[in-house]
């Protein structure tokens, strides 16, 4: 695991191609990369993801109820896009190292 | 139920968990004010007071007790937040975090000036000087520093309704300082350095709150407090407690002697408390944002004089519980509007 970025940086870097991203996707590709594999890692992910859209920096482009159980059956998805104070704060905090 | 209505529900649900975690917050903070007030009777803090008010009067003692106090206040502070970091299993993010010290620990370590030998070190000034009551319910007008604050630095949003609970607390609080200040004037003996002190209270967690929420943008906030008291850690052990020894007090030779069951018992409750208490406030900032977060942990002025009655038998004065009345009162207005629609608390 050397090498890996503090959570929120990481999860702006996967939303700073600017391209919309299902929370379960992002959840799902973070779990593998920082070895959070538990229920308690998953969903802690998917704080950090509610923290960064409630700060303003990812926007919710359309949500859906997790019919099939993807990520937690009967919860809602929301689909993410980075925003423009969100793309500010990654690249004066984060980013510019990349 | 369609989506927009789902979307509406998990909102409210989330600003209630971090009304929540701030409701939390201003209990642990309330109870505090008891471990806050015995420590200043328990061998040896006792006997280091005796011992510089012989030799440099009763104030500079007071300053100086307070200093080891706050020092040994975030000692168990930083234990309580590393058990409770192992137990989430954050060590690693802790590090990762450590290590981006340019983009995100910075705003922690500046937090942790203003937070800890400004504010937590005001608070205890105003307790040995005027009294728990006086020095819990001064600071109640950090929220009014924060928000704006928080609002000229990252545009956090501020309805009107939350403007007026501001004024309302800026009331109360001119009725705390001015009031107390005239009715120690006319009685002859002024402690304007524990007026000072929670003033420095206000200032300290108002500034703290905003730049805290600077670096909680990027960092999870259970990792983001420990950071910040590391960094508080580091300048009493480091910077403060030697100038302090250097100039002369007998202070390292006192926090030696501090490590005895009863005193450590105190301070553990202190750091137990505290800790918990701040690992509340920053888990609200990101869901309900700084303004409201502090909003709703001002509530802790009235845990605290609820607390010191029931406790310690402390009835503070009426300037006080006006004041702190009306605190708590622009605490509610400003945490009383209708969040359903509120997807951000950011102007976007």
């Amino acid at each position: 695991m050397a090498g890996l970025r503090p959570i929120k940086f990481r999860l702006l870097e996967l939303f700073s191609d600017e391209k919309e991203h299902w929370n379960n996707e992002i959840v799902e590709q973070m779990q593998k990369e920082y070895g959070m594999n538990s229920n308690f890692g998953r969903d802690s992910i998917n704080f950090d993801i509610i923290e960064l859209a409630s700060g303003g920096m990812l926007r919710s482009v359309q949500s859906k109820v997790d019919e099939d159980g993807v990520y937690k059956k009967g919860f809602l998805l929301h689909k993410y896009i980075i925003t423009d104070f969100g793309k500010t704060r990654a690249s004066d905090a984060c980013l510019m190292y990349v | 139920m369609d989506i927009r209505e789902l979307k509406k529900l998990e909102n409210k649900r989330k600003m209630n968990k971090g009304y929540m975690w701030a409701l939390f917050c201003a209990l642990l903070w309330g109870i505090w004010y008891i471990p806050g007030t015995i420590i200043w009777a328990v061998p040896p803090f006792d006997a280091m007071w005796v011992d510089i008010d012989a030799t440099h009067g009763g104030s500079m003692a007071t300053i100086v007790v307070a200093l080891l106090i706050s020092a040994f206040n975030a000692l168990t502070v930083i234990v309580a937040l590393l058990i409770w970091n192992g137990y989430l299993g954050k060590f690693g993010e802790m590090k990762r975090t450590l290590k981006e010290f340019h983009p995100c620990s910075k705003w922690f370590f500046l937090a942790s000036i203003f937070g800890g030998p400004i504010a937590i070190l005001g608070s205890f000034i105003a307790i040995g000087f005027i009294g728990a009551g006086f020095a819990a319910v001064a600071a109640l007008l950090y929220p009014v520093i924060g928000s704006i604050l928080a609002r000229q630095w990252y545009g956090e949003q501020i309805s009107k309704r939350a403007w007026m609970g501001i004024l309302v607390i800026i009331v109360g609080g001119l009725t705390i300082f001015v009031g107390g200040a005239i009715a120690e004037i006319s009685a002859g003996n002024l402690s304007y350095l524990g007026y000072i002190g929670g003033l420095m209270a206000a200032l300290g967690w108002g500034i703290e709150g905003a730049i805290a929420g600077k670096g909680l943008d990027i960092a999870e906030p259970d990792v983001g407090i420990t950071i910040r008291f590391l960094g508080e850690n580091l300048l009493y052990w480091v910077i403060l407690i030697p100038i302090a020894a250097i100039a002369g007090y007998p202070i390292l030779e006192y926090a030696l002697q501090a490590f005895t069951p009863l005193a450590l018992l105190v301070l553990g409750f202190a750091g137990i408390t505290f800790g918990f208490c701040y690992v509340c406030w920053y888990k609200s900032f990101p869901l309900i944002g700084v303004g409201r977060g502090q909003g709703i942990g001002n509530l802790y002025g009235l845990c605290a004089v609820i607390f010191m009655y029931l406790f310690m038998a402390q009835v503070p004065a009426w300037t006080v519980l006006v004041g702190g009345a009306l605190c708590v009162l622009g605490s509610f207005v400003m945490i009383s509007e209708d969040t359903g629609d509120m997807e951000s608390l950011r102007g976007e």
